[in-house]
């Protein structure tokens, strides 16, 4: 009795089984599937999907919109769009470089909110000139989250701590201490949040004049793509992404190969960490100007399922948060045009994390049928 | 005798190859037929068709002269057919008694309502198994508490559970001791003696030569021949096997011993448990010397390897490679120092299965000029063209070349790669740890040539193996450890092989 495999299987492999770029068509398998989810959900409510999402693609500066607000264009929204992604950029990117070498990095939001509230008290608040505070505030964000970073490494290392433990126990300290201090030092009394940072070291200009425009220009997007090909030049090509990638795949075949994996760990997180940091700082120094007591930024936590949506690459993890930030920054306009409530919209950015974090899955799937059909 | 298991005209092909061609074999009931081939020659493709883990392309498998098709292990069980595997399938935090009843766990219901599972009956039913194929096992052990021997026996009696009449046995003695293995040989002559039908795959000449009927000789695929043991020599059957003569022992000529390389001096090591795995041990070794570390496994003898490595830390002791003391030192300096190691793991220790072929073969050298230049950016073509020269030098087979990744490489090619890799390192210790488990005669012939070669250079050469015909062939001088200690260290021309066995059961008390 000879198995055939019936199309469904059959369609599946295509789209996920073993050959070349599988990962790229894993990712793209998931995205389809979550606009597919996503189209259903529309229809239930008796909407048309394909109008959604034009007009998800119209609010994110993809497509132009039918009318625009005095000084505002698609090229707006599109610069907005870019200043609302480059923190989720640097936050994959983090992630990326952790679970390349096998550390499953979650302290991303923690990070974030220590090193955005060292920035805040050290510059936000001070009058230092623009040249000197923008650039300071981006080297105290990365300073401060490859501290914890190293910190979080150093714990696994030395006294073989679970990091995932160690940065649940960090989120919520660092949640919560920094939070007591905003509430007893730097509360602002009307929005309840830490006081506004001054324009001077914000690191996204607000309403900037351009061709009779009012822009948004996130100064860091430029650090982060180049941070981007940076990180993957590193992995890739130099000594330490050799090491880096070889203790993520096999820590005992590394130290007998002589390689220090503790040193390892402890520099790939110094690295994360970092990289969290500076999500951070674009964040609440960026496209935020505060920071809101005991929460931790859900960015953080999403940037988890974007990198796996990109395959734990740095390029991949740049397509990947720049799909997901349209998402996000589209929904608004969907809401409004189409008449959505604003949580079901956002259900649909959820449906795409959803997704993205269970390619992982699709593909161990379609490898299994794809050895059932060898064997057959 | 009536005819069991007929293959006809079997044929299994893979991307690439053809593992079975056109393969016909009859096995007669209550016979142990050997099936013997070199890795790859498709022993175990041919096994895992009658066991249901394959599907042959064409040809048909009659049991009980019914044409079956066996599309499933689970079918397989149905005509009585079980298969012991090279690696074993039980649960480690489960009993025997569980472990053997899995699957088919007898119910019953308490007050003819809730179900759960008789273990109480399904221990009996063991303890008599057990006993009546004296295959002596304690029901209620729990699986990681026992031996190796003792959980292959759990595998016999799984089947036995299962009323198998045709037990297949893929490389049974690979990870036993001789003693184990003389146990094991006893009890698949039992099993024959009792009516079952065994099929017997392997690639140990002698233990063919000692159980089996009959030997079905396979090369490249193809069936050689089935020939009837008693009247066939080793030799004949290993030239039949690899398709050319085969110098069984080698000619190894005398050496002069040359400076000395490395000194263990009073070593002591414990494990990350806190368990002391050896025991103030000492020797020397020198240029142009085969010293072989002979025991029981679990003695100590990899313990003493990965303290030399530095993978463990020297207890106690110390450890002088050229006169300086290298016990403090990191596993890189020891790498650099000369030290070259390979490990028994070669999947998990040795290789990163994950990485293809080309970052493999420079593991341990990736850092080094000219694989990285002073800015620590790797050189990849630099890399590649290594990994070639030693692919074609060592003759490493895989799919695609300097990209295949490890884990796709056979057993062989993987410990190739690993050794091709050490001797490049041009250490001047080489520590060979079971070098030849699971490899055929041909890759262990390469093998043994080599380290005969490395001794001829001038290299010291730690050779530790649980095969004690590989020991006596090789080594120079034999240190016997035994939980730990030294038994004696003598000139392999000294001892015959009975008394190094003796000296490794602690038999034989060293007089001081």
């Amino acid at each position: 009795m000879l198995k055939k495999p019936n199309l469904f299987k059959r369609i599946f492999m295509i789209c996920c089984g073993p050959g070349k770029h599988q990962l790229l068509r894993v990712s793209l398998f998931c995205i389809f599937l979550s606009l597919l989810a996503g189209s259903v959900l529309l229809l239930l409510l008796g909407k048309n999907p394909f109008e959604a999402y034009r007009s998800i693609l119209q609010g994110a500066g993809i497509l132009p919109k039918t009318r625009y607000a005095g000084k505002k264009s698609q090229l707006t929204d599109f610069m907005s769009l870019l200043n609302y992604t480059t923190p989720m950029i640097f936050a994959a990117l983090s992630v990326a470089v952790a679970l390349k070498s096998g550390i499953f990095n979650i302290c991303v939001s923690g990070i974030m909110v220590f090193s955005g509230f060292i920035a805040t008290i050290l510059v936000g608040y001070s009058s230092l000139a623009p040249i000197i505070a923008k650039p300071l505030v981006v080297l105290i964000g990365v300073v401060a989250g490859g501290l914890i970073g190293v910190l979080i490494g150093y714990l696994r290392h030395r006294f073989n701590m679970n990091e995932v433990v160690v940065a649940i126990m960090l989120n919520y300290i660092i949640s919560y201490v920094v939070s007591f201090f905003i509430q007893t030092r730097f509360v602002d009394p009307i929005t309840r949040q830490s006081v506004e940072v001054g324009q001077n070291a914000r690191l996204t200009l607000f309403d900037y004049p351009i061709m009779n425009l009012k822009m948004e220009i996130n100064l860091v997007f430029p650090l982060a793509l180049i941070t981007v090909f940076l990180i993957r030049y590193f992995i890739t090509r130099t000594r330490f992404g050799f090491e880096l990638q070889a203790v993520g795949l096999n820590s005992k075949a590394s130290n007998y190969a002589g390689i220090n994996v503790g040193k390892t760990v402890i520099t790939t997180m110094l690295i994360s960490g970092s990289l969290a940091g500076l999500a951070g700082v674009s964040y609440y120094l960026g496209s935020n100007a505060s920071i809101q007591p005991r929460v931790l930024p859900a960015l953080g936590f999403d940037s988890i399922a974007v990198a796996l949506l990109g395959n734990t690459s740095a390029i991949g993890s740049f397509f990947a948060s720049l799909l997901v930030m349209i998402f996000d920054s589209g929904t608004t306009y969907m809401s409004s045009r189409m008449q959505v409530l604003r949580e079901i919209a956002a259900l649909i950015t959820s449906i795409l994390l959803l997704f993205s974090a269970i390619g992982i899955f699709f593909r161990a799937l379609a490898n299994r049928y794809a050895r059932e059909v060898e064997e057959v | 005798m009536d005819t069991l298991v007929e293959f006809r005209h079997i044929t299994k092909r893979f991307p690439g190859i053809v593992a079975n061609n056109d393969i016909s074999l009859s096995i007669q009931k209550g016979e142990i037929l050997a099936i013997l081939g070199e890795n790859g020659a498709g022993k175990s493709t041919l096994m895992s068709m009658l066991f249901g883990m394959q599907i042959p392309d064409e040809g048909d498998i009659l049991i009980r002269g019914k044409k079956e098709h066996i599309s499933s292990p689970l079918v397989a069980n149905d005509l009585n057919i079980g298969m012991v595997h090279q690696h074993f399938m039980l649960v480690e935090n489960q009993s025997i008694t569980e472990n053997i009843i899995m699957g088919i766990e007898p119910k019953k219901r308490y007050f003819g309502l809730f179900p759960y599972v008789d273990i109480q009956s399904s221990k009996e039913k063991v303890r008599e198994l057990s006993k009546q194929y004296q295959l002596e096992v304690d029901p209620e052990s729990i699986i990681e508490d026992i031996p190796v021997s003792t959980r292959q026996r759990v595998e016999i009696l799984k089947m036995l559970y299962r009323n198998a009449e045709i037990l297949i046995f893929d490389e049974p003695t690979a990870v036993l001791t001789p003693q184990e293995i003389e146990s094991l040989l006893g009890i698949i002559k039992n099993l024959r003696d009792s009516g079952k039908t065994i099929i017997l795959i392997t690639h140990k000449l002698d233990e063919i030569k000692k159980i089996a009927d009959r030997c079905a000789i396979l090369c490249k695929g193809k069936m050689v021949g089935v020939f009837d043991v008693a009247s066939t020599t080793t030799q004949e059957m290993s030239a039949l096997m690899v398709g050319r003569e085969v110098s069984l022992t080698l000619s190894s000529t005398e050496h002069k011993r040359g400076t000395e390389v490395l000194r263990v001096e009073g070593l002591s090591v414990e494990t990350n448990e806190h368990i002391r795995k050896v025991d103030k041990v000492s020797f020397t070794l020198h240029r142009g010397e085969v010293l072989s570390i002979a025991g029981v496994a679990g003695n100590g003898q990899v313990e003493i390897a990965d303290a030399i490595a530095g993978l463990l830390p020297v207890k106690e002791g110390a450890i002088f490679l050229a006169g300086k003391d290298i016990s403090g030192c990191t596993v890189r300096e020891r790498i650099e120092s000369g030290v070259a190691y390979i490990p028994e793991d070669r999947q998990s220790v040795g290789l990163i299965l994950d990485f293809p072929l080309r970052e493999n073969l420079c593991l341990k050298q990736y850092y080094q000029d000219p694989y990285s230049n002073s800015r620590g950016v790797l050189q990849k073509q630099e890399m590649e063209s290594l990994a070639k020269q030693l692919i074609s030098t060592y003759d490493i087979r895989s799919g695609s070349g300097v990209n295949t990744l490890a884990r796709s490489m056979s057993g062989g090619n993987q410990q190739k790669a690993i050794i091709a890799r050490e001797i490049n390192l041009q250490a001047d210790l080489l520590i060979f740890v079971q070098p030849t488990r699971g490899l055929d005669v041909g890759a262990i012939e390469t093998i043994h040539k080599k380290i005969d070669e490395l001794r001829a250079q001038g290299k010291a050469i730690l050779l530790i193996s649980l095969e004690l015909d590989e020991i006596m062939e090789l080594a120079d001088s034999i240190l016997v450890l035994y939980n730990g200690k030294v038994q004696t260290i003598k000139q392999a021309s000294e001892m015959t092989k009975l008394e190094v066995g003796e000296y490794m059961m602690g038999v034989h008390v060293e007089k001081a």
